[in-house]
């Protein structure tokens, strides 16, 4: 095949229909569920870009679909030495800040070491007024120190979310906005948009748009 | 010693008719030997407009005064040279000045402001030298000898100094020589004279006229009297009858000018606290404005730290109404810090919720002691670890943030060894030791139940329908429960049974049944 063409079809914004994407420029974050992580494309959650979790009401185990991942981000400083194979060092080469901007209620630190967060690497904003949090959120983003900036954003329209997938970019960082199911006719510039459900068979998430990947609904996601 | 040997010389040169009998001022003297041991270069600036200049902000446009009041009768001063064309002369009265020129614009003198004028060139000039002394109101003397290589010989150094003098709007003469009475006397009658050895003293400050000692008029007028108009003639004079009609104090200046006594100054120091005010020419109230007068002050600043070498981590502004107590806004930063565009950045974050509360007429910047820069030194270009670079430190990030929402909304977490739930945790306030937070190392105890990710931060009492609690559909206990009663000993103890349970709609929560006075069942967290 023609090289220049390779290269091309190496493009994550390139959706071919038939394959999975392994090329290491499109590494994603593992999410410590294997069966999320094989439907979302690079084999994990998207670096350096925004998405979006949509959620009937907080509390539906949003926080638990993100635990395994943050935990990493947020030792990866202290792996940076012993850092050997190829995968250590793509998620090793971030400082591990993780900024909560407007939660709805308190992040527990407890729970948050049981989930192996490394908590001096916790910083909470709680914003007074709504336009303050995606200028807070911007600016965490942008800066290039946070691994990853969860937050809670009254309104989120297009605009705004095209700017924070562009600070996502800037500062190499990993931006997850916590919605209601009401924005899910909304448009977003996110790269990958995810529902989640709760029933008595576990927590199904619905992958309603994904960059590189395909919508796909997955049932018990944490089951084996 | 050489110098020791210079002053013969001296005389021989410079007093033409010599008698045995009468000994003139330039020749012998009694203290001959304690002559300038070392070679001094002392740079005079003398200021003649200065009292015009200090208050002018380069409004040459226009025909304007400065007056003062002298014997109860409102003098011109000075005039600028637009005034001066028209015919006002110093020494016109107001009145005389207005009949003439009827759009003159008159000021009155303002001393406060010209001895700041004269105190910011003093620091200026510390740049040049080490030690610069305040002589007189309008005069300044930089002592040279130690900085002419640095600055690549006297006269280019000269010139820098004057170039940069008319850069800031002064009108300057500068004269040098090897005593700071001489450069000061030749400086004053606005001769460029550079004299470099005290053996060309006599030659040069005989031809000056009288009038640049700035003695008593009663001597200047005796002396003249006396035919003696020029320093020259003075020189010649008997030492003893000198002293006998114009006092020993007199004669000794004359010494002290030829360098055959020393002649010590008082070094200036510029403070070490930065404290400027900016007036403004008229009320301001739009903030873009105000706060590129602020930029001014800033650069100021870093200009100022910059000699020093230092860096501050408080500053505070404040605004001056006109009637209107003053309002002031303190900035903080992590890392203390000299750059003006970082403190603007702050700076502006801050304005942009501020009200003021009438238009602005004056601003003041101040800060307080300085702590020493550390420099950080910057990555080599192809360095490898380049990719890593941050756009800003973390301290800069937390600093904007807490600029804007307020430094106790951005906050750190830790954890806490207690077992009531409330109080196994708390806040950390990052802004001033997130270094030290990063070697935190919070530790929980792992063999615990699993604890929720979000905590309400006041227990919500449930509903309870045939004994069951309710929240948004009947609730399954799954785990539970965990005792906890403790914390008797402060206000707060509690008396809980903890137990995990699924509401219908499969989300898990946290919830404990009080056991003491008010009972019934609380949801304290959600597992999220």
């Amino acid at each position: 095949m023609n090289e220049a063409l390779h290269q091309l079809l190496k493009n994550p914004r390139i959706w071919r229909g038939q394959v999975q994407h392994e090329s290491s420029a499109w590494q994603g974050i593992a999410s410590g569920y294997p069966r999320l992580d094989r439907h979302l494309p690079g084999g994990g959650w998207p670096q350096h870009a925004l998405t979006e979790i949509l959620l009937e009401q907080y509390g539906t185990g949003e926080l638990k679909l993100l635990m395994p991942a943050l935990a990493r981000l947020s030792q990866a400083e202290r792996e940076n030495g012993s850092a050997s194979n190829d995968r250590e060092f793509i998620d090793a080469a971030k400082a591990g800040w993780i900024a909560w901007i407007a939660p709805p209620f308190e992040p527990y630190p407890p729970a948050l070491l049981q989930w192996g967060i490394n908590l001096s690497h916790v910083l909470i904003v709680r914003p007074k007024e709504a336009g303050e949090t995606l200028w807070a959120a911007e600016q965490a983003l942008s800066s290039g120190n946070c691994a990853a900036v969860l937050l809670w954003p009254e309104i989120l329209d297009d605009a705004a979310s095209r700017r924070l997938q562009l600070a996502a970019e800037k500062g190499q960082s990993w931006a997850i906005a916590f919605r209601s199911l009401r924005a899910l006719s909304q448009p977003s510039a996110a790269a990958l948009r995810i529902k989640i459900t709760t029933g008595n068979q576990g927590t199904d998430l619905g992958i309603l748009k994904s960059r590189g990947g395909r919508p796909v609904v997955i049932h018990d996601y944490a089951g084996s | 010693m050489p110098s020791a040997n210079k002053s013969p010389t001296i005389v021989r040169r410079s007093s033409t008719t010599p008698s045995a009998t009468q000994q003139s001022l330039a020749l012998e003297l009694p203290e001959a030997k304690t002559a300038v041991a070392v070679e001094c270069l002392w740079l005079c600036i003398h200021l003649p407009a200065l009292p015009l200049e200090a208050i002018s902000q380069a409004t040459d446009d226009k025909a304007w005064a400065i007056f003062e009041e002298q014997e109860g009768i409102r003098k011109v001063l000075m005039a600028n040279s637009l005034a001066m064309a028209a015919g006002i002369v110093p020494g016109f009265s107001v009145n005389a000045a207005l009949a003439l020129l009827p759009t003159l614009e008159l000021e009155p003198r303002d001393l406060g402001c010209e001895r700041q004028a004269l105190l910011n060139l003093a620091a200026w000039a510390e740049q040049f030298t080490s030690f610069v002394s305040i002589e007189a109101a309008t005069t300044l003397l930089l002592e040279l000898a130690g900085s002419v290589r640095l600055f690549g010989g006297l006269l280019a150094l000269r010139q820098r100094i004057s170039i940069e003098l008319t850069q800031q709007g002064f009108t300057a003469s500068l004269a040098i020589a090897p005593t700071p009475l001489a450069a000061t006397w030749l400086a004053r009658i606005g001769r460029r004279a550079c004299v470099r050895s005290a053996a060309n003293l006599v030659g040069v400050l005989s031809g000056l006229p009288l009038r640049c000692l700035a003695c008593p008029i009663s001597i200047y007028e005796s002396l003249q009297g006396m035919g003696i108009t020029s320093i020259g003639d003075c020189l010649r004079l008997p030492r003893q009858g000198f002293v006998k009609r114009f006092g020993a104090h007199f004669l000794l200046q004359f010494d002290r000018a030829l360098g055959r006594l020393p002649d010590p100054r008082v070094g200036f120091r510029s403070p070490e606290v930065f404290s400027r005010d900016y007036e403004l020419n008229e009320e301001l109230s739009d903030s873009q404005l105000i706060l590129n007068v602020c930029m001014c002050l800033l650069q100021d600043l870093e200009q100022f730290l910059l000699q020093r070498q230092l860096a501050v981590q408080r500053i505070v502004f404040s605004f001056f109404y006109l009637q209107h107590p003053a309002m002031h806004l303190p900035l903080g930063c992590m890392q203390a810090d000299r750059r003006a565009e970082r403190w603007f950045e702050l700076l502006s974050i801050h304005f942009e919720k501020v009200q003021l509360a009438a238009p602005v007429i004056s601003i003041r910047l101040r800060t307080g002691g300085g702590q020493p820069l550390v420099a950080t030194s910057g990555r080599l270009p192809f360095s490898k670890q380049t990719k890593q670079q941050h756009a800003i430190s973390i301290e800069h990030l937390l600093e904007r943030l807490s600029a804007r929402i307020g430094s106790e909304s951005v906050h750190g977490v830790t954890t806490v060894a207690e077992h009531r739930p409330d109080h196994a945790w708390q806040s950390q306030y990052l802004l001033h030791n997130a270094n030290e937070c990063l070697q935190n190392t919070a530790t929980y105890e792992t063999s615990l139940p699993a604890r929720p990710l979000w905590m309400l931060r006041q227990p919500e009492p449930l509903a309870v329908r045939e004994e069951k609690p309710l929240y948004q559909g009947v609730l399954t206990l799954t785990e539970g429960p965990e005792r906890l009663e403790t914390g008797w000993w402060d206000k707060a103890g509690i008396a809980r049974d903890y137990f995990v349970a699924v509401n219908p709609k499969g989300i898990r929560l946290w919830i404990y049944k009080n056991r003491n006075r008010q009972k019934g069942w609380y949801l304290h967290g959600i597992f999220g």
